[in-house]
């Protein structure tokens, strides 16, 4: 299986791409990327070639892609990727409209590719675990889901509304979106979202809240806001309260860390031990490019999440709650 | 100070015990519970009241305080101000506006002073905090966050059970927060929420709250009774740093004791000891306020305002639509 990473604009490409290059049946056989002196540099880094060219990209002998781009590239490269052939990995969110969505997904579907979105916290061992106790029904039917995935302002092309398509409500909607889906197996039926600016002098949003309803009642509300400080000891988290007729879970995923106090750091970090996810993403990829299988997190999936996030920002631009569908 | 109260319930036993701390003699206490009056009235050496009308004519008392569920707060308040009594109630004032209206102004017009029972002001941690974000600390606020709850609420007659009495935890517990939100980021413009109330009979509630504060800053309130125990926390996040706070991860002291019989294990205590209870430290400032004039930390409008804060939310939760606070003060 060879594997080419399509831009690191998003840095996640870089741990994906070291994923690839420890997989004992892939191989990372190229980097394509618009920025030559990143992309150079990070073919030296993994030992692999450089196509400063997309298209010779595609053509070349590889059956997969990962694409880290800018979040309004992906269409246009996932197009072109799914039309040569190849399987594609898409970071997310998958794009930035709806009817991009749509298209990448059929080109998949047209080409007979196989297409995934990225959703790593699924694969995160904390997530994982309450995957596996709801299933063995520990709190009964879920009621009620309260979520956080709070971060700090990534600053480039993710506080450009014409690059990212919105800022903390765009970035940070999805996965936990994508992760109260799989959890309930339902679909969300209404959004309502408070929007703002307040942190961060930027053209887009850096924060906003979210409540969402799902099929079958349920309720869920979601903080997506970058509003970590730059002295916070992390980056940021992805938590969930969970209520269930049973019982209640609650989720902290990335808390698995060591307090440092350090003199020549200005302020104390949180290091973190837990396990890594990327590496589970990517080999779930793999797998499902190699049998030409539906990978477990489709560009459905990519799809469903993204427009949690487009029914925010309608929400928040009429003052009601978006009815999905209506 | 002498006092007389009324209800010998969770908080007429707290109230009770801190009018004593707090130096106020308490001269009786009523409950429809004789016994339950009589056991709180032997910690404090006050006597107990036969019945409200006793306490009311006893020319001595000079405030009577109010521990009895909501939906009895008017009608008790009412006579208290009537016979001229100065008049403590506890959170949440009143059900409705009109009821928590008519009170305000029936003191008014009895000139007896009126205070409210919203204790959170006077819990030092949201005290501190909201000294800190005053002072700048954190930057132009931006996103606040609040949590509180465990345990369903047992009461007298199970009354917290009864929406129709208790109102929901949205009225009954989160309104504290609620008061310490507009008491720190000021007026709340807008208002949605969803609450399992509105959706299941079990003995189960959980709101989400989330305010849009006149400033632009937004704020998300979770309200429980589906945990156990008993948690609260807030985090406070803004241009220039964060504040927060969570009582579960402050234990200073945990007693452990190891179970006696096997198969057993031992229950771990954890405390968090003040050299006085936030509680005291609000009826002494009440009690200043009667006595000296101290101006009050929180008044009676402000407990207007939360009413009318959680009130919006439970028609958010019903109708399913964003509600918008009236701008006018009364
Ligand atoms: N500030 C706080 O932290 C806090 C905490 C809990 C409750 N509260 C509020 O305090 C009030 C009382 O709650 P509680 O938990 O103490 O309730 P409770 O059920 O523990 O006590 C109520 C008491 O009122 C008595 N009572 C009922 N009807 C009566 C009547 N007609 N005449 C005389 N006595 C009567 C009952 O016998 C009982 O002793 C409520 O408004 C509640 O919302 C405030």
């Amino acid at each position: 299986m060879r594997i080419a990473i399509l831009s690191l604009a998003h840095f996640h490409g870089y741990s994906y791409a070291a994923a690839v290059a420890k997989h004992p049946a892939a191989e990372l056989a190229l980097i394509w990327d618009e920025d030559a002196a990143r992309g150079g540099a990070a073919a030296q880094q993994f030992g692999c070639a450089f196509e400063p060219d997309l298209d010779r990209t595609l053509a070349a002998h590889i059956d997969a892609v990962i694409i880290t781009s800018a979040n309004v590239h992906h269409k246009e490269i996932a197009v072109k990727a799914a039309r040569a052939g190849k399987h594609i990995l898409c970071e997310k969110p998958i794009a930035t409209t709806l009817a991009d969505a749509q298209a990448m997904v059929a080109a998949a579907r047209a080409a007979g590719v196989q297409f995934m979105t990225a959703f790593p916290c699924r694969y995160a061992p904390p997530v994982l675990r309450v995957k596996q106790a709801l299933e063995q029904g520990a709190i009964g039917e879920i009621l009620a889901i309260k979520g956080t995935n709070h971060g700090r302002m990534p600053g480039g092309w993710f506080a450009d509304p014409g690059m990212a398509g919105g800022g903390a409500v765009m970035d940070h909607t999805v996965h936990v979106a994508d992760l109260i889906r799989w959890f309930l197996g339902k679909e969300f039926t209404s959004v309502y979202a408070e929007v703002a600016n307040r942190f961060h002098d930027i053209r887009v949003d850096d924060c906003g809240m979210l409540t969402m309803e799902l099929e079958g009642g349920a309720f869920a509300t979601l903080d997506p806001s970058w509003s970590r400080p730059a002295a916070y000891p992390t980056w940021g988290d992805v938590t969930m309260e969970i209520v269930g007729t049973k019982g209640t879970i609650s989720l902290d995923a990335f808390s698995q860390n060591l307090s440092l106090y350090n003199n020549d750091d200005r302020v104390a970090a949180w290091v973190p031990y837990g396990s890594d996810m990327d590496e589970g993403l990517v080999n779930d990829f793999i797998a499902a490019a190699a049998a030409n299988a539906r990978p477990p997190i489709t560009g459905e999936d990519g799809l469903r999440a993204m427009e949690v996030a487009l029914m925010a920002y309608e929400s928040a631009r009429t003052g009601a709650p978006v009815i999905r569908g209506a | 100070m002498r006092v007389g109260i009324v209800g010998a319930g969770t908080m007429g036993t707290v109230h009770t015990g801190s009018h004593h701390e707090a130096g106020h003699q308490v001269a009786a206490i009523y409950d429809l519970r004789p016994e339950a009056a009589a056991a709180n009235a032997a910690r404090v050496g006050a006597a107990v009241a036969p019945t409200f009308e006793a306490l009311l004519s006893d020319p001595t008392i000079d405030l009577i305080d109010i521990c009895l569920p909501t939906p009895l707060h008017r009608a008790f308040v009412e006579k208290a101000a009537r016979a001229g009594k100065h008049v403590l109630c506890e959170k949440p004032l009143a059900p409705t506006l009109e009821d928590a209206r008519a009170m305000i102004d029936i003191c008014r017009e009895a000139g007896v002073q009126f205070y409210v029972a919203h204790v959170l002001r006077f819990f030092p941690e949201y005290e501190r905090a909201r000294n800190l974000v005053l002072a700048g600390k954190v930057g132009e606020p931006g996103v606040i966050r609040t949590t509180r709850g465990g345990i369903f609420p047992t009461g007298w007659d199970d009354w917290y059970a009864d929406y129709s009495r208790s109102g929901t935890l949205t009225l009954d517990m989160i309104i504290h927060d609620f008061d310490w939100l507009r008491w720190t980021f000021g007026e709340v413009e807008r208002v949605y929420a969803k609450s399992l109330s509105t959706r299941t009979t079990e003995r189960l509630d959980y709101a989400l709250v989330t305010l849009r504060f006149a400033s632009g800053a937004i704020a998300h309130v979770e309200g429980t009774w589906s945990h156990s125990g008993f948690r609260y926390g807030f985090e406070v996040a803004g241009s220039k740093g964060l504040i927060d706070f969570d009582s579960a991860k402050i234990q200073p002291v945990v007693v452990q004791k190891r179970a006696a019989e096997a198969g057993v294990t031992g229950v771990a205590v954890p405390e968090s000891p003040l050299r006085e209870s936030p509680y005291t430290t609000e009826i002494r400032h009440f009690g200043r306020c009667i006595e000296h004039g101290e101006i009050p930390i929180v008044t009676a409008y402000d407990a207007y305002k939360a009413v009318e804060i959680s009130l919006a939310a439970l028609e958010s939760a019903r109708t399913g639509r964003p509600v918008t606070l009236a701008k006018e003060a009364f």
